[in-house]
């Protein structure tokens, strides 16, 4: 009767704890997480990402695992759709933590859902590793102490098509017009970044104009910037309005001779869906895999024969983070989060991105290149250092 | 204080896109009328006909403005199980069920998109769909121009349907009273099924327009949702003149808004509109005239 009734208890608290979907953590396993955009309008970057994130720990577990306290463990790597919202990546960055015991995470793509899942993971002293937020826009949000960010400068980014254009010494009557989304790195970019260099270079700006993230129509922004004769186009957008402004601006016969969209033209979707109007679009980049550095091309060729997809760029800064973190990982020998993070901060390496050395913000730059599509492929078309072909001008 | 060239191509830009919109409004607007069903799904029955158009374009080379009919008829051959299976069952269980199996549906859909095609936003890359239609300082997107001339050809098509033929004195009878009709020998659920899927239908055609004209995505549908419900409330729930009349005005509205505030704020506009006319005329701009 005893037994009976020990038996009804356990059975009933192995039933609480399943309903509450805490599931045993394996000890032989080192499980970390991420949130990533695999649907909605960012889902073009969080394919990528995944692809990046899984490589870097199948070619860990592939060599044996990490050595933790003299026992190799294989890693487990859980991704959650965030569907590009920054609810659910906060949600499912707690899910990660509390339910899955993670004990460290990688992050998801653009400030709104890197910072979100980065606050949550902050906030319960866990470290996350994570590329695809620009650094001043993760740098504002606060003095972080287990967020690490590796990406590209604003700035220097803002700067890269300006000085594109600089050198390669194209003519054009000088009036810009400047579009981006009031995302926050749309209003930096856009807002404030490109406006303050355009006297820098001798622009004279025309039109700065902003829209939500999610808006579908602008005929009238676009008008506005024929009428005023802009001849150079900024934009700042992510890829579904960045297809639909380049669309409305062929059907309203307008083609500037330099047209630039940050963010948005940066996956090759952005090219598979336009076809020949992606044809001339620059677009400021961080990595090709003609890059120096260690292991660059071959990445680009793994994905691409695994895949048969063209690469993009953001298989280099999700591997590289996945890298980074399972390197501290071992360095720290131990799944402690104090340890894990502290070895983070002493990464000195060169990566397939290059060198990564995280300074007092948290923060490492990547090297940025102006890329722009040619026959469906992006090519490198400065600095000269760099480049993997010439500039094609005026756009198409 | 915009050029005439800007404001006229803006304000008729959105007049012509208005009319496209309408047309998909109007298969939301004939299921809400006969079987009081706010289908939550209709913009995904919108992403169907544009992946249909672009698979179409993809396998058969042919231009998907030529196989409208073919899209229109697979959207309404996918909507026929979903209503058999899934709402004709929950006929006596009160609007609210069938509205909530529609949301899941919507739910379900965005899902198998993103599983059958990918996440990636796409587009059906058509040579015309990016010309302008130019007079002097005066451009329109000439993919607009056909799209309106499509959209009200079909509108009429679907008006003559509804008020000359047997189907249409059906649908009108089950739209008026279900019971009623059925009393006096209409097959009220065979008719349910054929608005549920000419409904479908003329969504799926206005995907395929849309896919043309702009992007799509797997998620895409919402957006659409939002526009056709206020188009629907404009022009007069079932009224199918009253439907294309309230995508002119939404499209006119939101162009005035645009050109005054910024592109970005012409859905302001529109959802402020459609709760004003909520408030004060909740039959529709056409009410008193339409029956």
């Amino acid at each position: 009767m005893r037994m009976n009734s020990g038996r009804k208890l356990m059975a009933a608290a192995a039933f609480a704890a399943a309903s509450l979907g805490i599931a045993p953590a394996h000890a032989d396993e080192i499980v970390i997480g991420a949130s990533l955009p695999l649907s909605g309008p960012l889902a073009g970057f969080g394919s990528f990402q995944q692809w990046g994130y899984k490589r870097a720990v199948d070619e860990v577990n592939k060599a044996g695992g990490i050595s933790i306290g003299g026992t190799k463990q294989m890693l487990k790597l859980i991704i959650r759709d965030d569907k590009t919202d920054p609810n659910a990546s906060a949600s499912n960055t707690e899910t990660l933590i509390s339910r899955d015991h993670v004990v460290a995470m990688l992050g998801s793509c653009t400030p709104a859902l890197v910072n979100a899942g980065a606050l949550v993971a902050e906030r319960a002293k866990k470290p996350i590793v994570t590329g695809c937020d620009p650094l001043e826009v993760f740098k504002s949000v606060r003095k972080w102490n287990y967020a690490w960010d590796l990406f590209f400068s604003v700035p220097e980014l803002a700067a890269a098509q300006y000085k594109a254009l600089a050198e390669a010494g194209v003519e054009t009557n000088k009036k810009i017009a400047f579009w981006h989304d009031n995302g926050p790195d749309g209003q930096a970019v856009g807002g404030q970044i490109w406006p303050a260099l355009a006297k820098a270079f001798g622009y004279e700006v025309v039109q700065n104009a902003e829209f939500p993230v999610d808006n579908t129509q602008f005929t009238s922004i676009i008008a506005e910037a024929k009428s005023k004769g802009a001849e150079v186009v900024l934009v700042d957008a992510i890829t579904p309005q960045a297809i639909a402004v380049r669309k409305q601006m062929a059907s309203a016969g307008y083609t500037p001779k330099v047209l630039n969209m940050e963010k948005g033209a940066e996956p090759v979707q952005f090219a598979e869906a336009l076809g020949k109007l992606s044809d001339g679009v620059l677009v400021g980049g961080y990595w090709d895999p003609s890059f120096p550095y260690p292991g660059a091309a071959d990445l680009a060729k793994a994905f691409e024969s695994e895949t048969k997809l063209t690469s993009s760029q953001h298989i280099a800064d999700s591997y590289a983070a996945a890298q980074i973190l399972l390197d501290a990982i071992a360095a720290a020998g131990s799944t402690d989060a104090e340890k894990i993070n502290a070895a983070i901060a002493k990464t000195d390496k060169t990566y397939v991105v290059g060198p990564i050395k995280f300074d007092a913000d948290h923060t490492a730059k990547l090297p940025i290149v102006a890329l722009q599509w040619q026959s469906g492929k992006p090519v490198i078309v400065w600095p000269k250092a760099a480049k993997t072909g010439d500039l094609l001008f005026p756009l198409p | 204080m915009p050029d005439i060239g800007v404001a006229a191509s803006t304000i008729v830009s959105g007049v012509l896109l208005g009319g496209i919109l309408a047309l998909t409004a109007l298969g939301l607007s004939i299921v809400l009328g006969v079987m009081r069903l706010v289908n939550l799904a209709h913009g995904d029955f919108l992403v169907v006909g544009a992946y249909a158009g672009l698979f179409f374009l993809k396998f058969t080379g042919v231009d998907p403005l030529l196989g409208l009919p073919v899209i229109a008829l697979i959207v309404a051959a996918l909507s026929v199980p979903l209503y058999r299976f899934l709402l004709a069952p929950l006929a006596e269980r009160g609007p609210e069920a069938r509205m909530m199996t529609m949301f899941a549906v919507s739910i379900i859909l965005e899902n198998v998109f993103v599983l059958a095609f990918s996440a990636d936003t796409r587009s059906i890359e058509l040579s015309y769909a990016t010309l302008p239609l130019t007079i002097g300082s005066f451009s329109v997107p000439l993919i607009y121009v056909i799209g309106f001339a499509i959209s009200v050809v079909l509108i009429l098509a679907v008006h003559w349907l509804i008020s000359r033929t047997g189907f249409g004195r059906d649908l009108r009878a089950s739209a008026a009273d279900a019971q009623a009709a059925a009393t006096l020998g209409v097959d009220v659920e065979r008719v349910q099924m054929l608005t549920f899927a000419l409904g479908a239908a003329c969504a799926g055609v206005g995907g395929a327009l849309i896919g043309a004209a702009f992007q799509f995505g797997p998620s895409s549908g919402g957006a659409y949702l939002l526009n056709s419900l206020a188009i629907v409330v404009l022009g007069g729930l079932g009224n199918v003149l009253g439907t294309l009349v309230g995508g002119v005005v939404l499209g006119f509205l939101q162009s005035l808004g645009g050109l005054a505030l910024g592109d970005g704020y012409r859905d302001l506009v529109g959802m402020a509109l459609f709760l004003l006319v909520l408030a004060f005329r909740p039959d529709g701009f056409l009410a008193r005239r339409s029956s």
